[in-house]
């Protein structure tokens, strides 16, 4: 996997997010019009990626409500244990995409 | 949420008293920068995207002279809110077509420990709903004088 991979899954994440929020944001207040467009964009972003990918995103998705987390200060954000120096090194830098020893989410270096 | 509790998420290196952007993608940008200059967010690639798509759901200026930018993104940590005032206004696609001299840009990481996101949006609202906030804060000029703003002091 290409660290492309993993900033496109971050999109997807993104995107995600904010059409799984899109009605509590409208009810207060904001203009909120274009969810047919987010709909149609996430799509094509999800097309975008490899069907294993996309499926281990839904799965992790579905189960753990996150796919990808952040990770800042070896501090894995969705499960909030600390995770080995080593593997936030290589998380940094390498291709390869890590996940959290303890909730099995996918990595995300942030610092 | 009170604006006493929401003080904690502003910070004066994510203030500008005079925002140099006329167009509204210069202006997301310049507020986005404060975010980057202050290392709160390193992946100004992802946010940017993000906060565009955030527009195409719907154009984040409130009417009123108002914009809260806004969206969770997996590149940021911490739930922070920039804020922004422009004099001269900028057209924004505001819901009334008004210009926006006032800008609140919120931040927030994919699941806040405290779930504060969506009670901060509704508090940036519920305060800029009131004339007298929004006319204070279009004269404010230094950090104090918009925390006092937004605390109600």
């Amino acid at each position: 996997m290409l660290k492309k991979d993993l900033e496109m899954l971050v999109a997807l994440q993104d995107l995600d997010l904010m059409i799984e929020e899109a009605d509590d944001v409208e009810k207060l207040g904001f203009n909120i019009t274009g969810c047919s467009e987010l709909k149609n964009a996430r799509d094509e972003l999800a097309g975008r990626l490899s069907k294993s990918l996309l499926f281990r995103y839904e799965r992790l998705r579905s189960k753990l409500k996150r796919a990808i987390v952040p990770v800042k200060n070896d501090i894995c954000l969705g499960c909030f244990l600390r995770q080995p120096t080593s593997i936030g090194t290589k998380g940094r830098e390498d291709d390869e995409i890590f996940t959290c020893e303890n909730c099995g989410r996918m990595l995300y270096w942030i610092d | 949420m009170q604006g006493s509790e929401l003080q904690k998420y502003f910070h004066e290196p994510l203030f500008i008293a005079d925002i140099k952007a006329t167009t509204k993608n210069d202006a997301i940008e310049e507020l986005l920068n404060l975010f980057l200059e202050t290392k709160h967010i390193r992946n100004r690639h992802i946010v940017l995207e993000m906060l565009h798509t955030r527009e195409t759901l719907g154009s984040t200026g409130i009417g009123k002279g108002v914009a809260i930018p806004h969206g969770r993104t997996t590149a940021a940590s911490d739930v922070l809110i920039a804020f922004g005032k422009s004099e001269a206004g900028i057209d924004f696609d505001a819901i009334d077509g008004k210009p926006v001299h006032l800008f609140f840009m919120v931040i927030a990481p994919p699941h806040d420990e405290d779930n504060v996101y969506l009670p901060i949006l509704g508090s940036l609202v519920t305060t800029l709903n009131i004339k007298k906030n929004r006319d204070k804060l279009k004269k404010v000029e230094t950090f104090e004088e918009f925390l006092s703003v937004i605390t109600g002091e």
